[in-house]
């Protein structure tokens, strides 16, 4: 598949048609999207796998561990890594069939019920719309496209085939995130009215990816596929053809976090960055950026930072600052506090519930204290929710009993188009050096 | 339950005084011995919501709690049980069959002083137990448990003075 291509060539008359169609599948119910046997005994997914890199292979070692469900094709134009995905699932057990192009996969497999895709940003849109047209139901990795049109497109063929698309914003599914901000935010309104936010994700220099020599890909295949060289190809990422760079890598998760635990989009962005350390990358390799959220209880400003030359700072979490308290938020549990302002009422009402759990006050220092005003230590507590599982597995989960119809999905394609325009407006924002005012995007 | 010299219980205030000291000794025994059977262990349990039905986001939580249990049997807390290790004078050879009885002695002699069962010689039994324990703790420079030791002592000593003034026992001693 061309990068080039155009991700969808849809008519007004098309899309009206599919998404009345798409409707009334809907409509239909559970049954549409059930292909349990009905005896109890579950028919194993059938699922094909499009791009094996590294983000390919996170997930299917996720996914290695869902029960019910049967990869059964791969699919990566680099010969390297489809060889290495066929030996890793061997060793599982799993014959799989191995396809360098998605087209040749989706002509011979007839039997799929679902495509992960994992593929380079820029091909998200033209290989999923192809997967879902051809009936599949599919999960595809964040960013949906490195370009709005793309995204758009997802979204538009999700309608237009009522298939499921599942977008890989995968704290979406994680307990520890639900019950922070349905329990936490949501029924327990620990922090109060929230003023702020912050996240982060600050990771160390590091050098741009290699390749064996003698598994280089030749020209005339790289050439086929858009790249101009072995280390586009493995580098993808910070190439504006192929990827968002690291706002979209890294930061889609976490600005996604603030539009879904603030429950709207940011009327407006400002942003910086640049490229100032790497000297062979196109996409900024740090930006900073500000967005203004109208909320019903006054604005909130939400500051988001990505670092690709230092892991300084903290980590990486997404933070949210009220009145009364502040949730800092992370994949990382133990990266994940929350603190209680002094004037805030008990709080033991949640302890009680197990939502919460006090941490152990800290001894006061002498002389800690160097100006009168100074606020005192906040109270500090901890999310006692354990995750047993991979952090891709909660979600590419709720993705497969949603084709049983059991569950609704947690991030359908139309959701996060809209959480991904903010993304894609703060991209914007760092290239215009202007302040950017985000409407209601339009499918 | 044997009711010594006459028929006539009498509860004098020295004799109030011993069964109160012989009161808080055996307790204080038997509950030592007993938290050494304890352990604070961690659960994973659902999240429950307000109607006791689970949280639709399938939510685990982690939740501590006490348990006692043969296998949970720790002499010491780890930070001293280190510390002893690493004394010289206290061989693994004497400490190791010492730390092993600790908890099941200090539950029989709370017993025995509290059913009033050879009491002097429990009185005894326990006042060495706390005088070898002091002698550990002065070893590893733990001067606020050698004070607390102290108390002990003095009180099983304060006891052992006001013995001829026990009552409610099951053996005469």
């Amino acid at each position: 598949m061309n990068p080039s291509a155009p991700a969808s060539g849809l008519s007004r008359r098309r899309f009206l048609s599919g998404s009345a169609s798409a409707a009334l599948a809907l409509a239909a119910g559970p049954p549409l999207f059930s292909i349990g046997t009905g005896t109890g005994v579950e028919k194993p997914l059938r699922l094909a796998v499009i791009g094996f890199g590294a983000q390919g292979r996170v997930l299917v070692e996720a996914l290695l561990k869902v029960p019910d469900v049967r990869i059964v094709a791969l699919c990566d134009i680099w010969d390297y890594a489809r060889v290495y995905g066929e030996r890793l699932l061997k060793s599982n057990g799993l014959e799989v069939a191995s396809y360098r192009d998605i087209e040749e996969l989706l002509a011979k497999e007839k039997d799929l019920d679902a495509a992960i895709v994992a593929t380079p940003d820029v091909f998200h849109a033209p290989v999923t719309n192809a997967c879902l047209r051809a009936g599949l139901h599919v999960y595809c990795e964040k960013m949906m496209s490195n370009s709005v049109e793309g995204a758009r497109s997802m979204v538009r063929t999700m309608r237009e085939t009522g298939r499921l698309l599942q977008i890989g914003h995968q704290r979406r599914s994680n307990p520890r995130y639900l019950v922070a901000r349905d329990r936490l935010l949501g029924e327990a309104r620990l922090t109060g009215r929230i003023t702020a936010a912050q996240a982060q994700w600050n990771r160390a220099v590091s050098a741009d990816l290699g390749w064996p020599k003698k598994a280089a890909i030749p020209a005339d295949v790289l050439a086929h596929y858009g790249y101009p060289d072995m280390h586009t190809f493995r580098n993808w990422r910070w190439f504006k053809k192929f990827g968002g760079g690291p706002l979209s890598d890294l930061g889609a998760h976490q600005i996604d976090i603030f539009n879904w635990f603030l429950g709207r989009l940011p009327a407006t962005v400002v942003a910086s960055g640049g490229s100032d350390y790497y000297k062979n990358h196109e996409w900024f390799d740090n930006a900073m950026v500000v967005y203004e959220f109208p909320l019903a209880e006054g604005t909130a400003r939400a500051f988001y930072q990505v670092q690709t030359t230092t892991s300084s700072g903290g980590g990486y979490f997404e933070q949210f600052m009220g009145a009364e308290g502040t949730l800092r938020m992370s994949e990382n549990p133990s990266l994940t506090t929350i603190y209680r302002e002094a004037h805030a009422p008990s709080w033991e009402e949640w302890v009680q519930k197990n939502y919460l759990r006090a941490n152990a006050a800290p001894a006061p220092e002498p002389g800690a204290k160097v100006d009168a005003r100074e606020t005192a230590a906040l109270a500090t507590y901890r999310l006692p929710v354990v995750t047993n599982k991979a952090i891709h597995q909660y979600h590419l989960e709720n993705f497969f009993q949603a084709i049983r119809g059991r569950t609704k999905l947690n991030c359908p394609a139309d959701e996060a188009f809209h959480s991904e325009y903010a993304i894609f407006k703060a991209i914007e924002a760092v290239e215009t050096r202007q302040l950017v005012t985000i409407d209601e995007p339009v499918v | 339950m044997t009711v010594p010299q006459t028929s006539a219980v009498s509860f004098s205030g020295p004799t109030l005084a011993f069964l109160s000291l012989r009161l808080w000794l055996g307790l204080r025994a038997l509950i030592a011995g007993v938290e050494k059977f304890s352990a604070r262990v961690t659960i994973q349990e659902p999240l429950l919501g307000a109607d006791g039905a689970p949280d639709p986001s399938g939510a685990i939580v982690e939740i501590e709690k006490k348990v006692y249990g043969l296998s949970h049997y720790h002499a010491l807390p780890d930070t001293l049980t280190t510390k002893f290790a690493e004394e010289p004078l206290l061989p693994a050879l004497l400490t190791r069959p010492f730390f092993a009885a600790l908890g099941p002695v200090l539950l029989l002699l709370g017993l025995l002083l509290l059913f009033g069962i050879a009491t002097r010689w429990t009185l005894f039994a326990m006042g060495a137990l706390y005088t070898v324990l002091t002698i550990g703790l002065m070893l590893i420079g733990q001067d606020a448990g050698v004070s607390w030791l102290a108390v002990h002592i003095g009180l099983v000593a304060l006891a052992l003075t006001l013995a001829d003034q026990n009552r409610l026992t099951l053996t005469r001693a």
